[in-house]
Order: structure tokens, then sequence, then C-alpha cells
């Protein structure tokens, strides 16, 4: 069903449904004609698949406000059809053009799937990297997410009236949530310079904006503990106390993430008891989408990378730029000025030594627009222009409050990289407290204007080229001297002269400068457990850090390697596993130029040591998870004998029990779509995963029952009936006694469940709801055979009679369970 | 060492199955796989056709050894002439899984066998060319008594198997051999 028809059906209960979504939103920093509109409420085009219909179980809220609660939840209800631009009918011309290369892949040569791919294939995949691939643009998409979560971090500095005046509007936070959302999609194409000098625009660009100095991460030394230090000393005072801490302080971020998709997860189930559908009309219908991404995987990829920790060992969250913001109420601007910036260079509030305090600073001058005086907010900010230089902006916005009803408002969306903690804190506000508010809230278009123009101008002329710069000093002055032969001699004098004897000893106090300090060889703060940020490694870390961030693989991916080796020396084991995982990263985006063999080795090496630093040495779960997961999506979208390797590493990740309980739902769910995604060979489908994916869509479902949520255990189960039927011989597993006794058994607990769920409403409901798919049926009949004549194959045939059989009556389907697919 | 053998005709049906342990240093012959692990093989190892029509161009030979691996459960396959597919899940015990992860985990290629310890546990090293050889010997077996079984003239093609002195001769070579 289109949304589109399914809101002409009879029934009463649909345009119900619609109105607990939340309201018509334009996100305002999207491009009118952009597909990707959040909220997905764009009329549907009429060419969409019909099994993407009802995705999402409509979901209207059995409690309280529904539409308060409603737009918390907004991330997983939005349809995944609505965001797929695919244009119609079949499941493989479905896919997204980028997965199209993988698609047409030969069959792989060696046991476990070492490529054997034709030249063509493989020069067409030699020459691109993984973005030229496609396959980026969908918001949901995990090379997306990975793109926009390690993006450059700008502090916002703000005075006291700035805040005041945000929070007048509105804003609780003050100026950093008004201009967060902002950031996640910075107007325009912004044109990076590559180190050759290329330049190449990125129409996606975003930037986090985060307050000055929070969230700050205290190194921990756990390293020293794993890594066999000697001397018993440090262990006991330093090593201890402060890594078990932070170790458990680490497994909270996952323990977040895993309670608010966890919540997520009930909202769903609740409104699908809500809605009262009987459990045999919808749920079923909803197989995994092989296309877009579950919204609860996202959902969990973008908590779990939305808190990027502002540590020692990588400095993706350090402030690359600091915005400073003075209002025209104050009384003596420039001295604020002046305090603002003496705050973040001295004093308490100042960063930790191992950030650079170098960043830039941009100077904001808000301008109250309804109390201000435009010419004396002109002199002073002529007055900045002179005294700071060109990073200066004058933002001019109404200080009034904008509502809902107003002519000129718009919705502020909500950030969709908030951290786990504070959604979780947001949701279990509007389950405890009776008088929460919609968290939504509006802006006049003017001021949405001024900051897209704020943020535009402040990206593209002052916070890339600022990076551009600092990579090309950085280049030249430290990592290419190491680069070069000298410095390659130079390290290894430095390691076998002094050894280790004088390391232990001495690294009590930081010992500065590059180049050796005068007490100890390495610049390693073995006690503290950072580099200074002037040493040469931290320089050149924030060099690859800043590469990636403007998306130059390749000086990234060079700069990680020297790095790996200098850090595994100095036994900094969190930094050896950070700049192994982004080495490994960098390496699967870039354009391939080994052999993918060779390639697929050192990729696994890599993987393999950042696994182990991080999660034997360190006790990072994070750094863990993170690492193996995104490693996990790149190796999928590679195709190929990758999607082997990345099921590979799923399961690594199972075996060690990284993630609690729903995550490792989710992973499981995941590895089916990763083995859907390899696709097969010739009329057989040689080298196809049908029988990999069902499998694993059975592990998910059981997965899902054991936590009790049987709507994903359904669809689940749904898409592993799809694949056995996918199959030459289309039986499954059902000529198994005990795995199909077993797949009836977890069928029936799933139907109990929902049943359960469904309860009372059901019985009201039945008559109507019979009458409804009976004509949804009919519907269903006419569009089909346009889909089917897309494909004409025998396996398409039955992936698309398949979900039919849901839309029968109840009663017909509790009679003829044996027609189900699964004996 | 728990094994779980299955012949698979061409249409991914069971013509036959048979649960057995090992027979060697002091075993039973007894199955001690847990109670929810019946199921699971079965889909384990009608997951592993998936792979088994993928390398059955790439080698030209019948035993195709150790293909697919899903946590500690290893699967060896023969292809007989006939599209029909002879499987073995094999389960180290957990120390011996653990101890052969770990060898061939980390260096991500066939670890070299490591005499002592294969010459006491046939199997505690699935990829070991000691159990490869055990696997294929016992194959081998079973591939003759199931071509003279299948010469029955009223045995069809896909049918099972359901001849007792079959599977009296299938538990000889697994107690033979493994």
């Amino acid at each position: 069903m289109t949304s589109a028809s399914s809101s002409s059906l009879p029934s009463p209960r649909l345009p119900q449904t619609r109105q607990s979504l939340p309201p018509t939103a334009h996100h305002p920093l999207a491009q009118p004609d952009d597909e990707s509109d959040p909220t997905g409420s764009g009329p549907a085009p009429s060419a969409r698949v019909p099994r993407r219909a009802q995705q999402q179980p409509p979901a209207p809220l059995p409690l309280r406000d529904r539409r308060s609660t409603a737009s918390l939840f907004r991330s997983t209800l939005t349809p995944p059809g609505s965001r797929s631009a695919s244009p119609a009918g079949s499941f493989a011309s479905a896919r997204s053009p980028g997965r199209a290369s993988t698609m047409s892949l030969p069959m792989t040569g060696s046991v476990f799937g070492g490529g054997a791919r034709s030249p063509y294939q493989q020069q067409q995949l030699q020459n691109q990297s993984l973005l030229d691939a496609g396959g980026a643009d969908n918001p949901g998409d995990p090379l997306s997410l990975m793109l926009h979560s390690f993006v450059p971090h700008i502090a916002i500095h703000a005075s006291v009236d700035v805040d005041g005046l945000a929070r007048g509007k509105g804003f609780a936070a003050g100026l950093w949530e008004l201009l967060r959302p902002f950031g996640e999609r910075v107007q325009g194409k912004v044109m990076v310079r590559d180190s050759n000098g290329a330049s190449r625009p990125w129409e996606d660009f975003s930037v986090r904006f985060v307050r000055y100095g929070e969230g700050l991460e205290e190194p921990d030394v756990t390293g020293l503990v794993g890594g066999g230090f000697l001397n018993g000393q440090p262990d006991a005072n330093a090593g201890s106390v402060p890594g078990a801490a932070s170790g458990s302080k680490k497994g909270d971020i996952i323990a977040q993430v895993e309670a608010v998709v966890d919540r997520h997860l009930n909202f769903a189930e609740e409104a699908y008891a809500g809605s009262g559908m009987s459990p045999s009309a919808s749920p079923t219908r909803l197989g995994l989408d092989m296309d877009a991404t579950s919204p609860y995987y996202a959902l969990y990829l973008r908590r779990l990378l939305s808190g990027l920790p502002f540590a020692p060992h990588e400095s993706f969250a350090h402030p690359v730029a600091c915005v400073m913001a003075i209002s025209s109420r104050d009384p003596a601007p420039i001295e604020t000025l002046q305090k603002l910036y003496r705050e973040t260079s001295q004093g308490d509030r100042s960063l930790p030594p191992w950030v650079d305090g170098e960043y830039l600073r941009y100077y904001v001058l808000v301008h109250d627009e309804e109390n201000g005086d435009i010419t004396k907010s002109m002199a002073l900010f002529d007055q900045m222009k002179r005294n700071f230089g060109l990073h200066c902006h004058l933002l001019r916005l109404r200080s009034t409050q904008s509502a809902e009803t107003d002519d000129d408002s718009i919705p502020l969306p909500r950030s969709d990289w908030m951290t786990a903690a504070e959604e979780l804190a947001d949701i279990e506000a509007s389950e405890t407290r009776e008088d929460f508010e919609d968290p939504t809230r509006y802006i006049f278009e003017s001021d949405a204007t001024a900051i897209r123009t704020l943020v535009r101008e402040m990206v593209t002329q002052s916070v890339v080229p600022t990076m551009e710069r600092n990579i090309s000093v950085w280049n030249d002055q430290v990592a290419s001297r190491r680069r070069g032969l000298s410095g390659r001699f130079m390290s290894l004098s430095k390691r076998w002269t002094f050894g280790s004897s004088s390391r232990s000893s001495s690294g009590a106090s930081g010992s500065g400068g590059g180049g050796g300090g005068s007490s100890s060889s390495s610049n390693y703060d073995s006690q503290g457990g950072f580099y200074r940020a002037d040493s040469s490694e931290a320089i050149m870390r924030r060099l690859a850090d800043y590469a990636f961030m403007l998306r130059d693989w390749k000086l990234a991916m060079s700069t990680y390697e020297l790095l790996r080796s200098d850090f595994q020396n100095d036994k900094a084991w969190k930094y050896h596993a950070s700049a192994n995982e982004m080495a490994a990263l960098a390496l699967l985006i870039m354009p391939p130029n080994m052999s993918s063999k060779t390639r697929i080795e050192t990729i696994n090496q890599m993987l393999e040591q950042a696994l182990y630093s991080y999660h034997t040495r360190c006790d990072s779960l994070y750094g863990a998870v993170r690492c193996t997961v995104l490693a996990l999506e790149l190796l999928r979208l590679r195709g190929g004998s990758g999607v082997d390797e990345a099921v590979r590493w799923g399961i690594r990740v199972l075996e060690a029990r990284l993630t609690g309980p729903v995550g490792d739902a989710l992973l499981r769910e995941r590895m089916a779509v990763c083995y859907a995604s390899k696709s097969g060979h010739g009329s057989q489908s040689w080298g196809a995963r049908h029988r990999k994916s069902a499998l694993w869509s059975v592990l998910g479902a059981e997965a899902w029952v054991a936590l009790g949520k049987h709507v994903q255990a359904q669809r689940c189960l749904g898409e592993a009936r799809r694949m056995y039927a996918l199959l030459p011989a289309e039986c499954g597993v059902q000529n198994f006694g005990v795995a199909s006794d077993f797949l009836a058994g977890l069928q029936g607990q799933v139907k109990a469940g929902l049943r359960a769920d469904g309860g009372a409403k059901e019985e009201v409901d039945e008559e109507r709801e019979t009458l409804g798919t009976s004509k949804q049926s009919k519907r269903m009949s006419l569009i089909n055979p346009a889909g089917v004549a897309g494909v004409g194959g025998g396996g398409s045939a039955g992936l698309e009679t398949a979900p039919l059989h849901d839309t029968l009556p109840a009663e017909a389907v509790e009679a003829g369970r044996v027609n189900d697919g699964f004996g | 060492m728990s094994y779980y053998f299955a012949i698979i005709g061409t249409q991914d049906n069971p013509l036959f199955e048979y649960e057995f342990g090992t027979s060697k240093q002091g075993g039973d012959g007894q199955a001690r796989f847990p109670d929810d692990a019946h199921h699971l093989n079965q889909f384990v190892l009608h997951s592993s056709l998936d792979i088994v029509e993928e390398v059955q161009w790439t080698n030209g030979q019948l035993y195709l050894k150790v293909i697919d691996k899903f946590f500690t459960n290893y699967i060896s396959c023969f292809m007989t002439a006939g599209n029909v597919k002879f499987l073995l899940l094999h389960q180290p015990t957990a120390t011996a899984a653990a101890a052969a992860a770990a060898t061939a985990g980390v260096s991500g290629v066939t670890p070299v066998a490591n005499p002592s310890r294969n010459s006491t546990a046939v199997g505690a090293n699935p990829t070991s060319p000691q159990t490869e050889e055990a696997i294929k010997n016992f194959f081998g077996e079973v591939y003759e008594n199931y071509v003279k079984a299948i010469m029955s003239p009223f045995y069809k093609v896909n049918m099972g198997i359901r001849s007792p002195v079959f599977r009296q001769r299938v538990a000889a070579a697994g107690r033979k051999y493994l």
C-alpha cells in the first residue's frame, strides 16, 4: 500500500493514526526537493513498492498526549520506505544504484570466497571509493552515518546574556541548542581541498556543535596494566582505580544506547497493541527491508556514534573551532569577549594539556532585532572586525519566542545527533512527568535563514580553510619528516638506544616538546596516559583526524599507518587501538589499489589489533563495538568476499558478548541483511547466501522473542520465510524435522505474543479488519502484476506472493498454517 | 566431540540423519549436544549448503574438506556424483575448540599441525590434516555403503534412506574413524 492509498481506505482507524505521527514538518536545513526529508511526510510517489506499505505499524499512542511523545520517537517511526529512492517493483531493482555494482559480481573463488572478479568489474571497483559508489546518500545508511559522525566539532562558548536571549526564545540550553540542528547539514556545497591541492565539493558536509568543555573524559591508564607494566608502583596508584572507573563508564555508553533503543522498541510494541490490529494483519508483511537500514539498527549506530568521547586518544571530539558569542545587550561587549577568550585559554575552564589550545576562535555578535539598535550593533561589529580580524559574524535574531501558529514559524527539528544520555533523559521525562510538553520548538523563518548563513559562512570561510592550512603545515613540518628516510632512522635509533629502561622511571611529569624531551625517549606520558598536545605524535594524530574529517582518506590512512607503530612502541594501547581502527576504516573507504586479497588481510590484521587493544588491553567496550560494527558495515558495502568477512566480524562481537541483549538481537538481524546483500550468479544464484541469511533471521527472531519484542520477531520470521522462498527448492528447512518444528513453535510464540499485545481491541476490529484486508488484497493483486513483470523470474513470484498469505482474514491463516511456507 | 551427519538430497531435503559422538580416547560414541542444539544443528547444516554451492565449482575433488564454520561448529562436505551432499557437522569440545580457535583465528591461516595434540585427539583441531584424513575415510566408507543402498531397485531419487543396515554401517564407520 502506498501511504496515499492507505489513507483512502474506509477504515476509520487509519486517518486517526496518521494524526499521531508528528506534524508535517519540513526540515529547515533540507533542500526543498530533497527526498531525505526526515519526517517522510511528502506524498509518496505512486510507483512505490506495495510491499513497503505500512512498514512501520502506524502508531497511535495509548497514553497521554499522543503528539508530544510521538515526536520523541520520530527517528524510528519514519517509514524507511519513504526515504528510499528506489523506483518500484522487484527485489532486485529496488536496490540502491550503488549496490548494483556489487550485485553483479560473479561468484567468488576460494573456499571462503576470496575474490575472483572479472577484470572489468575489478577495475570498476578499483577506481572508486565507497563514497562514489553511492550508498552514502541515504540518511539511515551506515556509511552516511559514519561520515556524519566523524565531523569537525565546534565548541560554543556564549556569554550569559546570549544564553539568556536563546532561553527567551525557548531554548533552555542556550545558543548551543539553537545552533545544533543547523550543523547537521551545511547548506550548499562545501569545497574542500585535499593535500594534493585538488578541490572537491561535498554536498552533505556537516559539523557538530558542542558546548565548550563538555563531556571531557579523563585519560585512563588501564593500558598500563594490560601492557605488562613491570614496575608495580604505577599499577597500584594510577592503574587500577581510575581504570576501573572509566572502564565502567565506557560500558555505560553501550548501556545507555541499549536503553534508548529498548524504549523505542517498547514504543513500537505499545503502538502496535494500541492500534489493535489482529495479529495476522500487518506486521507479518513487514520483512526486513534490505535496502533501507532497519530504523532501530540505524538508531543504535547513531547513538553509538553521537557521543564521540572527548578523550586524549582520538581528536575527533576536540574542538576545531570555538564560537565566542556576545549579544548586543551587553554593555561592555569587547571586555566580555576578552573574558570569554581568557576562559578558554587559561584558568579552570581551559582544556587539559592533551588538547591543542590553538584552535580557531570565531567571534559572533548576536543582534537582538526587536530590542537592539542596528546602527549600534553595526558599529560594534566593525570594531570587532578591527580587533579580531576576519573570523567574525553578525547574527541577527528576533528575541521573542515563536509559536506554532505564527505565519512565518517553522519547526526546528530535534537534533539527530543527541547523545544516548540526552535522549534517555527526554524519554524518561516524558514517562514520569505529567506536564511533559512537546519538545518541538519553533523559530522564525528569518532566524533560520540567519543561522544557516552563519553556519555556512563559518564553515566555508573559516573552519575548512583553517583545517586545510593546519593539515598542510603539519604535513610539511611533522609528518613528512617522519615519512622520510631520516625520520624512519630517527625512530629506530630512538627505540633501540634508550630502550625501555628509562621509560618506567621517567614518565612522571609530561615531558613536553617534540623530538624527545630531556627525561624520556618517548613523548608518551605513561602515568597520565596521554601525549601532550605539542608532541609530534599528538600533532600527527590531529593531522590524520583532520584529514579524515575532510575526507582525504589517503593522507589519513598513511598518517595512521605511521602512528600505529609509534604507539605500539610506546605501549600507548588506547592510542594504538584507535589508530588501527581509523586506519582500517580509511582503507576501507578509499578506492582500493591493492588486490582485494591482500587488502582484506591487511584490514583484518588492523582490526584484529584494534579489537585486541580496545577490548583486552584497555577494557574499552565502546571502542571495541564501534570499531567492529563500523568495519562490518564497510566490508559489507565492499561486497564479494567482504560480506563473508563482515559476518565473521559480527560473529566476533556476538562471541565476545560486547553488546547487551538489544544490540545482540539487532546484530543478528544485521547479519541476515549482510548475507542477503550478497547476490548470486546465474539462474541458480550460486554464491548467494539466502540460507545463511534466513538462518540469521531465525536467530534474530529467537532473540527478539526472548526479549518480548514480538513485532520485531514477526518481521524477522517474515524475512526468513521470504529468503527460504527465494531458494531454488523453495522449501526451506521444512524437510528437517526438528528445525521446522522449532520454527513452527517460534511462529506460534510470536503469534501468541502479538495476540496478548493486541489483546482487547482485536475482537472489536475483527470484522472491519476483514473487510479492509480483503480490499487490500484485491488492490495488491492489481498492483502486483506490474511488480512481477519487472523481474520475470520464478523466485520473484514466490517473493511477491508470500506476503499475500498474511492479508488473508485471520481465521484462514489460523486454519491454513500449512501454507505459510514453514510447513 | 560430537558429530551430526546428514545426507542432503538435491532439493535441500535430508535423506538420512545420524548423530553420534567420538569413539576415540575412551569416548562412548554418544552425541553430547546440548538440548537446544538439535534444531540449531539442522539450521546450520542447511545454511552451509550456500557455501557448498559456491565451493563445489572451485574444487575438482568430491571431498571438499571443512567448508564452513558457525561459532564452534565446523562443517565438512563430500559431494556425490548425483549432487547429493554428505555433510558432517563436528563440534569440538569446549577446551579443544578454544585452543583451535586461538591458533586458527589469530594467524588467519591453517595452523601447522601440532603433532603432540593431534596424536591424542582426532578432531580436536578440525582443520588439521589428521582430522581431514579421518573424515575423508569416514566419508569414503559411507559413500561406498550409500551407493550400495541406493542400488536397490525400489529406491528413487531424493527418497529418504530408511535401511537399518545402512544406519548400522554408518555407525560402524563413525566408530572406526572418528
